[in-house]
């Protein structure tokens, strides 16, 4: 089948990320993908790119957010992509949920925000980071189940 | 998202429809810091009509449990999707929050 491809741009808007979360649900749903799988890849996407816009973009409006969504045969790979700031690489890789939840759940120590990297490292079989003169792009990758 | 309010005695249930994520969260959040300025500390939240919720909606009803915490109040969480319900427990914040099945059931919690 070879693969297929769909890129879309947003402006780093926050009231627009739905947009293409509800796409890539779509776009999921028709593959292989159960309606929980479909929801958690829209989850991790939208994570991706409010980081892009918060942080990357620090909130400024006017620029933007370039999702590439690929389908092959064994999986989905989706590249978000932005021209601001670039992550330190070692937010990604010292991601945890975990750290987020004081055992005892003690809402004093629980955290408000800081989960989305770590979502994604629990729902995506791979989530990688580069950067560049072209700018910044997360990859997430999420294998296709095999059909029974 | 839109955001409706119903009062049962001493109990104020939100009821929330749409998507709780970085874009509604604040509307979310400012609902709640307005209650608790008028010393409202029993709310249920009823979230039947939420069909996606992201890290920052999380957040915040961590932010709005913890001020509600502080009246010596609490939030009870009614109604979850199958979804939502799924990311909570990812997440653990399930842990934290008396979640029930209807908005009913959360407001009788508070009476026991």
């Amino acid at each position: 089948m070879g693969f297929k491809r769909i890129k879309l741009a947003i402006d780093s808007d926050l009231d627009q990320v739905f947009l293409v979360g509800v796409a890539v649900n779509k776009l999921c749903s028709i593959s292989s993908f159960s309606l929980a799988e479909s929801y958690n890849i829209e989850l991790c996407v939208v994570e991706a790119i409010t980081n892009s816009i918060k942080h990357s973009y620090r909130g400024e409006k006017g620029k933007e957010v370039v999702v590439i969504l690929t389908l092959t045969e064994d999986h989905i790979s989706i590249d978000v992509c932005d021209c601001g700031t670039a992550m330190d690489p070692d937010v990604l890789k010292n991601a945890d949920l975990t750290y987020h939840n004081d055992k005892t759940y003690d809402i004093e120590n629980i955290a408000d925000c800081g989960r989305g990297i770590g979502i994604m490292k629990m729902i995506m079989d791979s989530v990688t980071y580069a950067t560049g003169k072209e700018g910044n792009c997360l990859t997430l990758r999420k294998n296709i189940p095999p059909v029974e | 998202m839109e955001i409706g309010e119903e009062k049962i005695g001493d109990i104020v249930v939100l009821k929330l429809k749409g998507r709780l994520d970085a874009s509604s969260a604040k509307a979310m959040k400012d609902k709640v810091n307005a209650l608790t300025k008028e010393n409202q500390k029993s709310l249920v939240v009823d979230m039947k009509g939420v069909d996606f919720i992201d890290s920052t909606g999380l957040g915040t009803l961590v932010a709005c449990l913890r001020s509600v915490n502080k009246l010596g109040g609490d939030i009870k969480i009614a109604s979850l999707q199958d979804q939502i319900r799924a990311i909570l427990e990812l997440t653990r914040l399930h842990h934290i929050f008396g979640i029930y099945n209807d908005g009913a059931a959360a407001v009788e919690s508070f009476k026991g």
